[in-house]
């Protein structure tokens, strides 16, 4: 009872500090909100189209013409203009107008008509991978498609076996799961969130404690603010404070952005919030955890800021956790977000249960109880005066 | 006598970085091990291998024959043989496998018939890169497929071999990937996102060292020190912090382009200047922003708030002329874009230096906007007020 009545009074004084201090309510309310916003306007268009490139067409022959007015309409494609030759074309890349060449040489249309193999080539600027998919795609399409006319033509006019092979013996279909408009922000969003759910949690928790340590500093090692009690209970009532304030963000950023912006978001809310639950106290834990490192309110961002980039990667939300090595595997285990986003894409944008994201909820868990201690530890070893109540 | 306070204004600034362990840490080793971190992870360039699934339920010669095919690609890793689409898609739900190739039980028999079976393929495109490349090694097979039934039944026809290959792809589209012809995302990602963290550490260190001054109490004192001249005392404090980011900034460029061997097809000159041009222009826009807030956590959170966005703003991944207009202005107040264009059109593809000039002159102008802001600077360093 005695125990209860001294967490009420850390949850209610850790409240207090939240709200009387501008810069940890900007990390937990104005960063949570406007993050999601800001980064889903930026990769909103979704898809690439009418990418410029340069024709070089040394045949000008009816096929060539044809190909190149099949590149035309694609979504992904447009021709930006034609240049006489090679250097002419590459004079307009570099001037940062197109961004590919392609080029069709002058026996083009006479090897067609021979029943040769007609060979184009298609110069890529590689500086944007996402660019390049683009024209891979279309170019793909085209090749597939101009063939298959073509193949049509030469059956029709030698009159072989007519209908039964009439375009491909087989078809194919190829389907999108998850990210069926194979959109940007349809892909990386739902994991940014998380990611900002986590460092957002970081940023003011440490800054937090930091402006506790400073406090110390100024009252020859007594912080006024802080409430006697022992480790544990301190730990417990600062995270359920956080996890309370969290909630409703959650709420947010995980069940009302995706919506906004139409990003995949076929999950359950009750899905997600049972889920982002372990990653919150984790968060939170491995936030007052981390304020070993934070002395000054302000360090925090030095020393948080760039981690962003670095659990975006481990995350495995660009480079695969399979092609990593067991070093950064390992690390990346170490990090709740690895989990959460894994968790979080699979059940907001597969249609995933819950049960079948059992491995990322367990090891959410796990984290929380070890960073958990950690945090209890650092409370003991670090600020001794809090221990007695 | 203003040289003498200058050297004795810049030999403070060299002894006050190396009080503080957290500068170092920030400005040295922080770039160079995210630089090291990168390129371990991505050692392989390209994630081949995906992890894939076949749901075969002909089980025919013909079916089996696909399977083969598809294991025997490099781009998939046929890791798993499952027996229906429901198991498969449960599959990618748990993350074991990034799409899987679906037979349909009538494949063999409606392909010999004449009548025209269907192949489909599922990829998981929620990660993007494992899905495209399931998705490439996938539709590889299915075209080799039909291509191989096309042509089994042409020669069976009595057609000839050279005939039949012309036939199968009449129209052959060959792909010259300048620059990087491996496609490997090591070279396209590190290169891209090692100045970005550079220019995130720098713009930090920069505004919280600057408005530090006020929040202790300092600056007077500061100010008086560098013989009461503004200029004099930002120079003092930045130069020394500008010579240690150079030098670990071309570090990471020797890491990257000396020992790894990455694509360099300019002077090594072209990107030792822009990197250096990159660290004063970040200093000058960090100088600009403490300039308009002098509060030391406003002033930080701006930098981090808009350097953090410059990794997606500056257009490493998705291009700017795709983004909304008004979006994609506010890439152009970014000193790291201009790096990352010199760098494309340098270092990737090695063109003439004529046509990055304008990017070494926007990256020239940033300190310059920072110097406009010193007066008001001035008037704040004088009357430091701490706002927590």
């Amino acid at each position: 009872m005695n125990w209860l009545a001294t967490l009420l009074r850390v949850y209610r004084r850790e409240f207090r500090l939240v709200f009387s201090d501008v810069g940890v309510m900007l990390f937990f309310f104005f960063l949570t909100i406007a993050y999601p916003l800001v980064y889903t306007i930026i990769y909103n268009p979704e898809t690439l189209t009418d990418l410029p490139f340069v024709v070089v067409d040394h045949d000008r022959s009816e096929q060539s013409r044809n190909l190149v007015r099949m590149l035309d309409a694609t979504q992904g494609m447009k021709v930006y203009d034609y240049a006489p030759d090679l250097p002419a074309a590459r004079d307009i890349l570099n001037s940062h107008d197109a961004f590919a060449v392609l080029e069709i040489p002058s026996d083009y249309g006479n090897r067609l008509g021979r029943g040769e193999q007609g060979v184009a080539t298609f110069y890529s600027d590689m500086s944007l991978l996402l660019r390049y998919r683009t024209f891979l795609t279309c170019l793909t399409d085209v090749q597939l498609a101009a063939g298959a006319q073509i193949q049509q033509q030469t059956l029709d006019d030698l009159g072989l076996i007519g209908q039964s092979i009439s375009g491909a013996p087989t078809g194919s279909e190829a389907y999108w799961l998850g990210d069926p408009t194979q959109g940007f922000a349809s892909f990386i969003i739902p994991g940014i969130l998380v990611l900002i759910l986590q460092q957002s949690m970081l940023l003011g928790t440490t800054m937090l404690a930091a402006g506790g340590s400073e406090r110390r500093r100024r009252n020859g090692g007594v912080d006024p603010l802080a409430v006697p009690a022992g480790s544990l209970t301190t730990v417990v009532g600062k995270v359920l404070c956080y996890v309370t304030l969290y909630l409703p963000v959650c709420v947010f950023v995980l069940f009302i952005v995706p919506r906004i912006f139409s990003l995949p978001h076929i999950g359950e809310l009750t899905d997600y919030m049972l889920f982002i639950l372990p990653l919150l106290i984790a968060s939170g834990c491995l936030g007052i955890t981390l304020s070993v490192f934070v002395k000054e309110r302000e360090s925090s961002m030095l020393v948080l800021v760039f981690t962003s980039v670095v659990f975006l990667f481990l995350s495995g939300l660009t480079w695969p956790r399979y092609a990593m090595n067991g070093f950064w595997q390992l690390v990346g285990d170490a990090i709740p977000a690895t989990w959460g986003v894994e968790g979080f894409i699979r059940l907001n944008s597969n249609g995933a249960l819950l049960s079948a994201n059992s491995q990322p909820y367990i090891m959410l868990w796990v984290l929380a109880g070890i960073y958990m201690f950690t945090a209890v530890l650092t409370t003991r070893y670090l600020y001794p005066t809090c221990r007695h109540s | 006598m203003s040289q003498s306070t200058l050297s004795r204004s810049l030999r403070y600034g060299w002894r006050s970085l190396f009080s503080r362990r957290i500068y170092v840490v920030c400005i040295i080793v922080v770039p160079l091990l995210f630089t090291l971190f990168f390129i371990n992870m991505m050692d392989e360039g390209l994630p081949l291998k995906v992890p894939t699934a076949v749901v075969d339920l002909d089980q025919s010669e013909l079916s089996r024959t696909v399977t083969r095919n598809l294991a025997a690609g490099e781009l998939t890793d046929v890791s798993m043989k499952l027996d229906s689409y429901h198991e498969a898609v449960e599959a990618v739900r748990s993350g074991k496998i990034f799409g899987f190739f679906y037979i349909p039980d009538d494949f063999q028999q409606k392909a010999f018939s004449g009548q025209q079976p269907t192949i489909s393929y599922y990829c998981n495109l929620t990660y993007f890169v494992p899905g495209s490349l399931a998705f490439k090694g996938f539709k590889t097979t299915a075209v080799t497929t039909t291509g191989g039934l096309v042509q089994t039944t042409l020669v069976s026809t009595g057609m000839e071999d050279g005939a039949v290959a012309a036939l199968i792809q009449p129209v052959s589209i060959v792909q010259q990937q300048i620059g990087n012809p491996w496609t490997n995302y090591n070279y396209y990602l590190t290169n891209s996102f090692v100045p970005g963290v550079i220019a995130l550490m720098v713009c930090l260190v920069t505004a919280y060292s600057i408005c530090e001054e006020m929040k202790r109490g300092t600056s007077p004192e500061w100010l008086r020190r560098s013989g009461n001249s503004m200029l004099v005392a930002v120079v003092g404090k930045l130069m020394p912090q500008a010579v240690i980011e150079i030098i670990v900034g071309v570090g990471c460029q020797a890491i990257m382009y000396g020992f790894f061997h990455f694509p360099m097809n300019c002077p090594a000159w072209h990107m030792i200047l822009a990197m250096v041009l990159m660290v004063f222009a970040c200093q000058g826009f960090a100088l600009t922003v403490c300039c308009a807030v002098p509060n030391l956590r406003l002033a930080v959170s701006i930098c981090s708030l808009v350097s953090i966005l410059a990794f997606s703003i500056a257009a490493f991944s998705f291009p700017v002329q795709q983004m909304y207009g008004a979006v994609g202005i506010f890439s152009y107040i970014l000193p790291v874009r201009y790096y990352f264009l010199i760098y494309v059109d340098q270092a990737l593809n090695g063109i003439d230096l004529y046509y990055s000039r304008f990017f070494y002159v926007a990256l020239l102008i940033f300190p310059l906007v920072g110097l406009i802001g010193l007066p008001r600077l001035k008037k704040h360093c004088k009357n430091p007020v701490y706002v927590p």
